[in-house]
């Protein structure tokens, strides 16, 4: 039985991580009351830079936090023409998406050449936690993940924790749902905005550095493929939440390992593929129950006029 | 809500159209445009005959989804064009990379329309792309790569029987399992094949694979999956992963970008790798033993010289071991020469025909 088999679990939860990451960062951007689909350029952005970094500087680590660096810039322009310009963000978001696509790309030709990033690019490290790797069928599927898969974990948590249990959090949320209310509270409503979309921006990041310098050692143009549009499915099918963005990536992570564990079944791998964009339209169409947006989400917000 | 998402996927296409619209002016502008020799393409004399054929051509490339930085045959036919500019006088060169399937056709037209002699379509997926456009623009020639167009008298296609060179490369296999010839091997003699597609260029490989593994190692076992990428290098490494975890321990990816992932995820498992279309022993040197090769770049610089000199043909072309069109990379250290001379001798017998390799995958 495929299912019993821990090695389609640690496949999910290893294919989950860069839908579920920027999916978290989506849902912080939103729920301040900014669309941000921009996802997908953001995590472009930062697989490159990891890749750059880590060999630039010999340490992986480094190379993270340049992602997270640039991760972030990126996203400030976003809030900057979102939040300060009053610019349609769909149009702002889609418009990183091309331009990371061209940049990435144009940098890795300019710096890297056509052979690709140098093989001796370090990556991050795999582990196995001591004492969850002694669990008979849940060790097996920790054994030897990226360090990052670990970081999302807690992330997940503490996000939401943050999101839904602190005072913060309360006001992003007020924030997203009614500005001008949160507004006359004293909520200073574009900061607010401001570091909900700059967080969404780190995430994303992450999530790209997971791909290039977490499950590999090396950057190659587009190597998202499309993950940042379905991190926004995620992150709507989990009903802007972190918890639920988490398990909506866990869906589609799932899907992707149940493409490749039963290809040996003798079913056809082109309909296998089709799971996950299956799941997506379904979700969307309602399965889940209704998706209720934050009430303010894309409407920018000018306090000088209110 | 759902609204929304909707708007913003409607543009998304929108966009994305607008942009590989956009993309071909673009990306052949910042391309390299260079005459060869610097000698531009300002009007001087072109007829002083003192260098050979020195007739001034444009040679166009349109790769497919792969891009140039798939590490195979869209960067071997960009190295067969770069080698012509260098080496013939009066060749200058432009390319396109598509970003999806529907590019094609604008992309071909685009240089069909600006006078290019030569349009190189990298790609069996481009099949009707060319048929498309060569009727629309008899007077410029195109190469097609992987594909065997006929009846249209300016397309020129290059079909290489790389079943031939996966029999070489499922021999090696075969042999270094059967008799453990690398270290840290299992006793398991499972092999791993990771196809990008379902398609012809591809399953020649693997179907030759197959049968040479099985001449060698008939007790072995192939698994073969199919990740219908050609770009997803963190699907790649996912499948290999997967295939290692049934046991194999050399891995044969035959995915273009989509399979370095698959080297990748080899090189980390400490197992072993077979690259494809180039030598890909740079991509994890302890890892990859050897390569099964095809000569895109040679078809390639062989067409631009013909249209150059005024001699192209329209038709098939076959490249195959005979003729050094296909082949294998040389092997990795350590291997003991018996490997090597095993080798030698199929490749004599598919050449003599003794050996035939069937393109018929088993599944």
């Amino acid at each position: 039985m495929i299912f019993s088999d821990p090695e389609i679990w640690a496949a999910t939860l290893s294919m989950a991580v860069p839908l579920a990451l920027p999916a978290i960062g989506g849902t912080f951007s939103e729920r301040t009351g900014v669309v941000n689909i921009a996802m997908e350029g953001i995590m472009l952005i930062g697989a490159f830079f990891a890749v750059a970094f880590s060999y630039w500087t010999g340490s992986a680590w480094l190379g993270l936090l340049a992602a997270l660096i640039c991760g972030g810039l990126t996203a400030a322009a976003l809030a900057w023409g979102a939040i300060r310009v009053s610019a349609d963000q769909t149009v702002l978001g889609m418009g990183i998406n091309i331009f990371a696509a061209g940049l990435t790309t144009f940098l890795l030709n300019t710096l890297f050449g056509f052979n690709g990033t140098p093989i001796s690019t370090p990556k991050l490290p795999n582990i196995s936690i001591p004492g969850l790797d002694n669990i008979p069928y849940i060790g097996v599927i920790f054994q030897n993940q990226s360090i990052l898969v670990y970081i999302m974990i807690v992330l997940v948590i503490v996000s939401h924790w943050f999101l839904f249990h602190t005072r913060l959090g309360l006001r992003m949320r007020s924030v997203g749902e009614h500005p001008l209310a949160a507004d006359t509270l004293g909520i200073n409503v574009w900061r607010i905005r401001y570091f909900g979309v700059i967080l969404s921006g780190l995430f994303s990041a992450l999530g790209g550095a997971y791909l290039s310098i977490g499950v590999l050692n090396g950057f190659t143009a587009n190597m998202t493929n499309g993950r940042g549009y379905i991190a926004l499915a995620a992150m709507i099918f989990g009903k802007w939440t972190p918890l639920g963005s988490f398990g909506a990536a866990l869906i589609f992570g799932f899907s992707t390992a149940l493409g490749i564990v039963l290809q040996g079944q003798g079913i056809s791998s082109n309909l296998l593929q089709m799971i996950p964009y299956a799941l997506t339209i379904l979700a969307l169409a309602g399965l889940v129950g209704r998706a209720v947006a934050p009430a303010a989400d894309g409407i920018p917000y000018d306090p000088r006029r209110s | 809500m759902k609204q929304r998402f909707l708007t913003v996927a409607a543009s998304m296409l929108a966009l994305t159209a607008l942009v590989t619209g956009c993309g071909t002016g673009a990306a052949s502008n910042q391309s390299t445009t260079t005459g060869s020799n610097g000698t531009n393409g300002t009007t001087t004399s072109n007829s002083s005959g003192t260098t050979t054929a020195g007739k001034t051509i444009k040679i166009g490339l349109v790769t497919d989804t792969g891009g140039l930085n798939d590490n195979g045959f869209n960067h071997l036919a960009y190295v067969g064009m770069t080698n012509a500019q260098h080496q013939l006088n009066g060749v200058s060169t432009s390319v396109v990379q598509s970003q999806s399937e529907s590019d094609y056709v604008p992309n071909l037209s685009h240089f069909a329309q600006n006078g290019y002699n030569l349009v190189i379509a990298v790609g069996y997926l481009m099949e009707d792309a060319v048929k498309q456009v060569a009727k629309e623009y008899p007077k410029t020639d195109f190469l097609i790569i992987d594909d065997n167009i006929t009846g249209i008298p300016n397309v020129a296609s290059a079909i290489f029987q790389s079943e031939q060179a996966g029999y070489l490369a499922g021999v090696v296999a075969g042999l270094v399992q059967k008799n453990h010839e690398l270290k840290g091997l299992n006793t398991k003699n499972v092999v791993g094949v990771i196809g990008g597609q379902d398609i012809p260029p591809v399953d020649t490989y693997i179907a030759g694979f197959q049968q040479g593994f099985k001449k060698e190692d008939p007790n072995g076992k192939v698994l073969l999956q199919y990740t219908n990428s050609f770009s997803d290098e963190a699907l790649g490494s996912q499948y290999a992963q997967n295939e290692i975890s049934q046991g194999a321990d050399i891995i044969f990816p035959v995915a273009g970008g989509c399979g370095i992932g698959a080297i990748n995820a080899a090189n980390s498992a400490k197992v072993y790798a077979i690259g494809v279309d180039t030598n890909q022993a740079y991509l994890a040197p302890k890892s990859v033993i050897t390569s099964a090769t095809k000569g895109v770049d040679t078809a390639v610089f062989d067409t631009i010289k013909a249209v150059q000199s005024g001699t192209f043909k329209g038709g098939v072309s076959t490249f195959n071991l005979a003729n050094n069109g296909v082949g294998i990379a040389p092997l990795m250290k350590g291997l003991p020469q018996s490997v090597q001379t095993t080798v030698n001798q199929v490749k004599q017998q598919i050449i003599s025909g003794q050996i035939k390799v069937s393109t018929t995958v088993q599944k």
